[in-house]
C-alpha cells in the first residue's frame, strides 16, 4: 500500500509566545459584551439572518428564518474559490473539511450585511464548530450574533427553544413558531423526496438539462412558500414536471449508491458535483442519507439492527447509517457503492474497515473519496470514469 | 432467543495496552481480576507494535489507533478474548472522540477473519458511577458471573481508579510544590538557575506511551525541565475549570487538558502541546488554546510515525531557549 502523504514529514510543530497576557483565557465574550449582546437582541432585533450554504435546504433555512424566528433571510450566492480560501486561511490545516467552508460562507455572510449567523450542532466535532467559529470571526474582527444550536443542547428541546429566543428574536409567537417549525420539517422531508426521484431518473433524460430546470424552478417556488400549503402546492408541481420529462431508461441501468459522511456526501459544492458527474455518465444514483433520514426519521437501533452482522454499537454520527445503507445497496444487487467523506472525518474513516467487509461479502465495489478543500476536479472525473468503465465491464461479463 | 452467557469461556483476558488503557485502565484490570479472570496487558508500544498497527489500519486513522491496532493484534492467540469497550459520547459535554465509540466495531471487522473474539460493552456518563457500574454488570453477566459479585468487583474496581488517579495527580502536586518551592530559593540566590517547569498537555494515552511521546519528554528533562503532566491532574477540578474557557466543547479528555491548563498555568514556565496526527478533538482546541491561552509560550508537536528524533530534539531545543532568555530578564524588559 502506497504511503499516505502525511508520513513524509515526520514532525510538524508551531510556536506561540506572548508573555503578557492580553486577552481573558477563554472563548467566551467578555461580560460587557454579553451584557451589550443580551440589550441588543431584547430591543434591536438582528436584521439580517444567514445560514451556512449546506447542500440543496437553502428554501428550508429561509422558510425557518422567515417563518420561524421571524427575522429576515440573507440568501448568499454561489460559493467561489475566495469563499473557501478565506475559510481555510482562518482555520487549523487538520480540522475537518466542512468547518472550512462554513467558516468561509460566515465570513462570505458577515460581509454582505448579516448580523446573525446560524450553525449546528452535532454528536461529532460538528459540535465545536460554533463556538470556535465564533470565536474566530470576533478575532477578525466581526461583530455579529450566533445561534448556536449546540448550545442548550443539554437541556433538551426546551434549552434548545430558550436560546432561540434570547439569541436570535425574543418576541417569536410561540404555537405560530412551532407550526413553521412542522412546516420547515416537511419542507425538508419534500426536498429529500425530489431529489431522490431526481437522482434516480435524472441520469436518463431524453432534453439534457429538463430535470435541472424543472428543479430550479421548484426550488424558487420553495423560497416563495409561506406555509405548509405552498409548499404541498410546490411539491405537486414539480413531480408532474417531473412526470413530463422524456427519459430513456435501459431495463437494466448501472445503479450506484451514495453513502458517506453528512455533509460532504450531499453537498455539491465540497464533492465537486458529485451527483450530476454520475448522472451524466448515465447512472441511476441513490443516497440514503438526507436530512429526513438522519434527523427526521432516523431511529439509530432499529436501523442497527438491519446491520447486526457488522456492527454491535452505534459508531458515530451517520455510521450506522452509512453501513446500513451500504448493506441494503449490497443486498438489492446495486453495481456499485461510493463512499465520500471529507478528510479527516473520524467516524466515516472507521467506518471503512466495516464497508471493506460488506464489500468482501457481497462482492460490490466501493469507491472511497476523500475530499478536502485542494482536491481536483479532473482528477475526480477519472477516478468516476474509470470506477464507471469497471462497474459496466463487470456487468457485460455477468449478463 | 440469544445465549445467556456468550462470554462464560474466557478465562484470559487481553487488554490492548493503548488509547483509553492509560485513562481507564485500573478500573478494567481490577474488575476482571475481581472476577476471578487472568488479565494479560499487552507489552509498551514499540516499533514492531506500531508497524503491525499500520499495516491493519486504513491510511487516514490517527496514529494513536494504529497503534492500537497493533496492540491487539500482539494480542491475538495469547488470551481468549480481547476487552474493547465503547465509549460513546452519552453527555455532550462530557463525551470523546468517536474513535472511542466506534473502536470495538473496528476490531471486530479488522480481526474478522481471525476469528478474534471481543468482549466489551457500552459505557455511559464516565462522569457518573452508575452509568459506569451498569454496563460493567451486564457483561459480567454475559461472562457467567452472578450479579452480587459484580456489584462487588466493580466496587473494588472503582476505588482502585480513584485511588490510582490520587496518586497520580498527588505525585504531580508535589512537582508543582517542588517548583514553587526552587524558584522561591533561586530569587534568593543570584547564581543559582531557577527552575524550568514544563507542563506537557496531551492525552494520557500519548503523554505515557514511551514510544511515541517519550523523544518530546526525553528532550525536556535532558534540557533540565521538570515535566508536569496536564492529563494527570485532579480529573473533576480540571473538568470544572475547563467551563470558564468553553460552554460546548464535547470532549472530556480535552476539557480537562484545558482545565488544567488554567488552573496550573502560573506555576509553570511554558506549555507543551502534543498530540498524534490528526487527531481529530485537538485539532479543534489546539488551536483555540493557541490563540486565547496568553502569558505562558506553547510548543505545539504533531507526533507522526516515530522514526528520527532529531526533529523533535530540535524543536524542543529552541522552545527551552526562550524560556531560558526569557528568565533571565528577556524581550519584555529592553
Amino acid at each position: 500500500m502506497a504511503k499516505p502523504q502525511s508520513m513524509i514529514e515526520q514532525v510538524r510543530s508551531s510556536v506561540a509566545v506572548e508573555f503578557v497576557r492580553k486577552r481573558k483565557p477563554t472563548l467566551r465574550r467578555d461580560k460587557k459584551a454579553k451584557k451589550k449582546a443580551k440589550h441588543y437582541a431584547k430591543h434591536h432585533r438582528p436584521k439580517k439572518a444567514a445560514f451556512f450554504r449546506y447542500c440543496y435546504y437553502d428554501p428550508a433555512f429561509k422558510f425557518f428564518v422567515e417563518q420561524v424566528l421571524d427575522v429576515d433571510y440573507l440568501p448568499l450566492p454561489e460559493a467561489t474559490r475566495q469563499t473557501t480560501e478565506v475559510g481555510v486561511q482562518n482555520s487549523s490545516d487538520y480540522v475537518c473539511t466542512p468547518y472550512k467552508h462554513i467558516l468561509g460562507d460566515f465570513v462570505e455572510a458577515l460581509d454582505l450585511g448579516a448580523d446573525l449567523v446560524i450553525q449546528f450542532g452535532g454528536p461529532c466535532r460538528l459540535g465545536y464548530y460554533g463556538e470556535l467559529q465564533e470565536s474566530t470571526l470576533r478575532d477578525m474582527g466581526y461583530e455579529f450574533e450566533m445561534l448556536n444550536f449546540a448550545r442548550g443542547i443539554e437541556k433538551g428541546y426546551l434549552g434548545w427553544a430558550k436560546e432561540v429566543l434570547s439569541t436570535a428574536n425574543p418576541d417569536i409567537d410561540i404555537p405560530h413558531g412551532v407550526v413553521k417549525l412542522k412546516g420547515t420539517a416537511k419542507m425538508m422531508e419534500h426536498l429529500d423526496a425530489v431529489r431522490d426521484y431526481f437522482l434516480a431518473h435524472g441520469g436518463f433524460e431524453c432534453t439534457r438539462g429538463s430535470f435541472d430546470k424543472a428543479w430550479n424552478a421548484y426550488m424558487n417556488e420553495l423560497r416563495c412558500a409561506t406555509d405548509e400549503r405552498d409548499i404541498n402546492q410546490a411539491y405537486k408541481h414539480v413531480m408532474e414536471q417531473f412526470a413530463d420529462i422524456e427519459i430513456q431508461k435501459p431495463a437494466n441501468p448501472i445503479r450506484i449508491g451514495i453513502v458517506g459522511e453528512m455533509f460532504t456526501a450531499i453537498d455539491e459544492r465540497s464533492n465537486l458535483g458529485l451527483d450530476h458527474k454520475l448522472m451524466d455518465l448515465g447512472v441511476e444514483v441513490h443516497r440514503m442519507l438526507n436530512f429526513t433520514n438522519r434527523y427526521l426519521h432516523y431511529n439509530e437501533p432499529n436501523l442497527r439492527v438491519g446491520a447486526k452482522d457488522y456492527i454491535t454499537y452505534d459508531m458515530g454520527p451517520t455510521s450506522t447509517l452509512t453501513i446500513a445503507a451500504a448493506k441494503q445497496y449490497a443486498q438489492s444487487g446495486f453495481d456499485g457503492i461510493i463512499h465520500a467523506k471529507s478528510a479527516g472525518c473520524t467516524p466515516e474513516i472507521d467506518c471503512i474497515p466495516v464497508l471493506q467487509k460488506v464489500s468482501e461479502d457481497f462482492g460490490v465495489p466501493i469507491l472511497y473519496l476523500t475530499y478536502d478543500s485542494q482536491t481536483s476536479d479532473t482528477g475526480l472525473d477519472t477516478r468516476l470514469e474509470a470506477f464507471y468503465d469497471m462497474l459496466a465491464m463487470k456487468k457485460e461479463k455477468l449478463s | 432467543m440469544p445465549e445467556k452467557a456468550p462470554w462464560a469461556d474466557v478465562f484470559v483476558v487481553g487488554i490492548p495496552r493503548s488509547l483509553l488503557y492509560y485513562r481507564f485502565g485500573v478500573l478494567w484490570t481490577t474488575f476482571f481480576e475481581a472476577l476471578g479472570r487472568h488479565v494479560v496487558v499487552s507489552e509498551a508500544t514499540d516499533k514492531a507494535i506500531a508497524d503491525r498497527g499500520e499495516q491493519l489500519s486504513v491510511d487516514e486513522c490517527c496514529l494513536a489507533s494504529k497503534v492500537f491496532m497493533g496492540h491487539v493484534d500482539s494480542l491475538v492467540g495469547r488470551c481468549d478474548a480481547v476487552f474493547v469497550p465503547s465509549y460513546p459520547t452519552a453527555d455532550h459535554r462530557s463525551g470523546f472522540c468517536t474513535k472511542f465509540q466506534s473502536v470495538t466495531d473496528m476490531v471486530r471487522n479488522t480481526f474478522r477473519d481471525k476469528h478474534l473474539e471481543v468482549i466489551s460493552c457500552e459505557v455511559g456518563n464516565v462522569r457518573k458511577m452508575r452509568d459506569v457500574r451498569r454496563p460493567f454488570e451486564e457483561m459480567a453477566l454475559r461472562m457467567g458471573v452472578s450479579r452480587a459479585d459484580a456489584h462487588k468487583a466493580f466496587k473494588t474496581a472503582w476505588s482502585a481508579q480513584a485511588a490510582h488517579d490520587k496518586a497520580c495527580n498527588e505525585a504531580q502536586e508535589r512537582v508543582l510544590r517542588q517548583l514553587v518551592a526552587e524558584r522561591r530559593s533561586a530569587a534568593t540566590q543570584p547564581l543559582k538557575q531557577p527552575p524550568l517547569g514544563i507542563l506537557v498537555v496531551a492525552h494520557p494515552y500519548i503523554a505515557h506511551d514511551t514510544y511515541l511521546s517519550g523523544a518530546v519528554l526525553d528532550a525536556l528533562r535532558d534540557m533540565g525541565a521538570q515535566v508536569v503532566f496536564a492529563d494527570a491532574l485532579d480529573h473533576d477540578h480540571t473538568y470544572k475549570k475547563s467551563f470558564e474557557f468553553s460552554d460546548t466543547m464535547p470532549w472530556i479528555i480535552n476539557r480537562e487538558l484545558i482545565g488544567a491548563i488554567l488552573s496550573v498555568e502560573d506555576k509553570v514556565d511554558g506549555i507543551v502541546l502534543i498530540s498524534a496526527f490528526p487527531c481529530g478533538p485537538d485539532s479543534m482546541t489546539d488551536d483555540a488554546i493557541m490563540r486565547c491561552i496568553q502569558g505562558k509560550p506553547i510548543l505545539n508537536l504533531m507526533i507522526d510515525a516515530q522514526s528520527g528524533t532529531a526533529g523533535v530534539e530540535t524543536r524542543v531545543e529552541s522552545f527551552v531557549d526562550i524560556l531560558r532568555f526569557q528568565q533571565k530578564g528577556g524581550y519584555t524588559h529592553g
